[in-house]
């Protein structure tokens, strides 16, 4: 398996930014006046121009700066007139090897505000942008961006269903599984380079866990009936999982290597899609013990079963916000279905999107974003969003059959 | 002992009979009423559905017969009760209504059917549930074994005996057909039985 690339990451103007104490966005308020970024040319720091490089770079700056909420970009032809801020790039390369320095120049204190330098090879380009874009936020919000987690998700485009890998923006698709059978699910321990994921390829629905560099992967629960839907605690310590062994869907908690430590539901009914909240205490599920699919709460023992969403026939798929606000979810309307995001405690349930049907929320690991699946666009594909719905935008490149996105921490 | 087995044999034996009567009461209900297609989608793919697929089947019982005709010796009946294909092509699907496991009257019908011949054999099956393409495929995934499961159940009553019968569910991950219409949704809500072995 690919090696994983060191960054050599150097702060260039330590003594300005360590004695300045920056004041953050309120990234909250939506009246808060977008700050202008203007995109300098990026200049030669030393071997040959590269324009596809400099391109490359800009683009991706544009898109993860604009995706992220505080900030509006402008392509270096736009000019700099009026902008609050300017993102400057120097980019040097000698054989394989690339150099990058990216700073953040703020015209009023007239210094830079962030300023790094990463070293690397040329395929690192854009793991080495995505960490200026998550250190852009850093300064500007007091809270890292999520750019340089990965994406694991289905996608069908071989036919049958495997496990895929690739950048939050839809780049360095990795194909993880291939076995031909049908595999769902996949879910990342909370350290980000190992997988939970179930598969058919034994027969059986089983939950296998893998490590995504080396492949090493365990059947880690084979017991008869469904093991599916596996989701780690935020401790990774734990796995909640539905199994059908005992005669119909329940949810129960198994340790990674699949040891059972407790059954949480005891119902006739169906229950399944367990979601943790961030603290580990309490754990979001569907059930159908009323009639319908209902989100649901528990405590993570099983106790104090809470009933979350009263509107709507038919909502599945919860997904706890790292934060620990909301739950998204998505609701059946219709043909289709559509995300809501809703309180804990079952206040403002709002409906996020519209276009096509949308299904499979998952929060990025700072909860700034939810990533999900949507056939707006014919096929479906996956998506990233602002918290608020806002800036939904297509990361699935090409003709994607992609469903099931879960968002990793840092790579 | 004894006293619990005569229970239990009678507790069965109601179990059958209430499996008859039900078959009875199902039969004459269709016969009548055919028209009151109010359940229009499970009704219609009852018949719709095995339809193509008979053409296979009849193709092949052909054989079966001229060989009963020419040596209707109980030893081949019996092989014959016990060949996978022809097994195989006796058993018909049952359906379902949407977000549901319940099993209709014609879903009862089918399953009171293939009952009687798996009775006659001693192979075993697997009951494949499936859901069609509406839901969400996580929740279909359990929904898909509450289908197969309320289908075991029923051929348990029936007196095909449980340790010849498993379940797995697909979820909504292999459609029967393809389409993006009621009808197609329809033939996809569906129990599979498929023999896997002696």
């Amino acid at each position: 398996m690919k090696r994983i690339i060191l960054l050599c990451l150097l702060l260039l103007v330590t003594p300005q930014l360590m004695g300045a104490s920056d004041q953050y966005l309120d990234v909250t308020a939506p009246a808060n006046k977008k700050q202008q970024i203007y995109l300098a040319p990026a200049t030669t720091l030393s071997g040959p121009a590269l324009p596809e490089v400099a391109r490359e770079l800009a683009e991706l700056f544009l898109f993860d700066l604009n995706l992220a909420g505080p900030f509006s970009v402008a392509p270096a032809e736009a000019g700099s007139a009026g902008s609050d801020l300017v993102l400057k790039t120097a980019y040097g390369s000698s054989g394989g090897n690339l150099t990058i320095e990216c700073r953040l120049f703020d015209p009023v204190l007239n210094r830079d505000v962030a300023a790094k330098r990463y070293t690397g090879s040329l395929k690192d380009l854009r793991r080495m942008g995505h960490a200026f874009s998550d250190e852009v936020l850093r300064v500007r919000t007091g809270q890292k961006g999520p750019f340089t987690g990965k994406i694991a998700y289905v996608s069908k485009v071989s036919g049958n269903k495997e496990v895929f890998v690739m950048d939050y923006d839809g780049f360095n698709t990795q194909r993880v599984t291939n076995n031909g059978a049908i595999n769902l699910n996949p879910d990342f321990a909370p350290s980000g380079r190992e997988i939970i994921y179930t598969s058919y390829k034994k027969g059986n629905p089983d939950l296998y866990r893998r490590e995504l560099y080396t492949g090493v992967e365990a059947r880690i629960s084979a017991r008869s009936g469904l093991n599916a839907m596996g989701s780690f605690s935020p401790d990774g310590n734990r796995i909640a999982v539905v199994l059908s062994k005992d005669g119909n869907s329940e949810i129960y908690l198994i340790s990674r290597e699949g040891k059972e430590l407790a059954r949480l539901t005891r119902t006739q009914a169906i229950d399944v899609s367990p979601a943790w909240s961030p603290d580990g205490n309490r754990i979001a599920f569907v059930s159908d013990r009323l009639g319908k699919p209902q989100v649901f709460v528990m405590n993570a023992d099983g106790s104090d079963v809470k009933r979350l969403t009263t509107n709507g026939a038919y909502n599945v798929t919860p997904r706890w916000s790292p934060k620990g606000d909301r739950i998204a979810y998505a609701r059946k309307d219709g043909n289709g279905f559509q995300i809501y995001a809703i309180n804990p405690d079952g206040t403002q349930d709002t409906q996020l999107t519209n276009l096509g049907s949308n299904e499979h929320p998952r929060w990025s690991p700072d909860g700034r974003f939810i990533v999900f699946s949507s056939s707006r666009d014919g096929g479906e594909a996956i998506y990233v969003m602002r918290a608020d719905g806002s800036a939904q935008s297509k990361v699935s490149r090409g003709k994607a059959r992609d469903s099931h996105p879960t968002w990793s921490a840092a790579w | 002992m004894t006293f619990t087995k005569s229970v239990l044999l009678g507790l069965a034996a109601t179990a059958l009979c209430a499996g008859c009567a039900k078959q009875e009461v199902v039969k004459h209900d269709q016969m009548i009423p055919t028209t009151p297609a109010a359940t229009q989608p499970a009704s219609t793919p009852k018949s719709a559905a095995p339809a193509p697929v008979a053409k296979a089947p009849a193709e092949e019982r052909l054989p079966d017969t001229s060989i009963k005709e020419a040596q209707p010796t109980p030893a081949k009946a019996a092989e014959l009760k016990n060949d996978q294909g022809t097994v195989q092509n006796l058993l018909e699907k049952v359906f379902f209504d949407f977000d549901s496991s319940a099993l209709s009257t014609a879903a009862r019908t089918s399953l009171a059917k293939n009952a009687e011949v798996l009775k006659k054999s001693n192979l075993k099956i697997r009951i494949e549930g499936n859901c069609d393409e509406l839901g969400s495929d996580d929740y279909n995934l359990s929904l898909g074994e509450s289908r197969a499961a309320s289908a075991l159940k029923y051929l348990k009553a029936l007196g095909v005996p449980a340790e010849r019968m498993s379940i797995i569910s697909y979820g909504k991950e292999k459609p029967a057909v393809g389409g993006h219409d009621d009808a197609a949704r329809a033939q996809n809500r569906r129990d599979e039985f498929v023999v896997v072995s002696k």
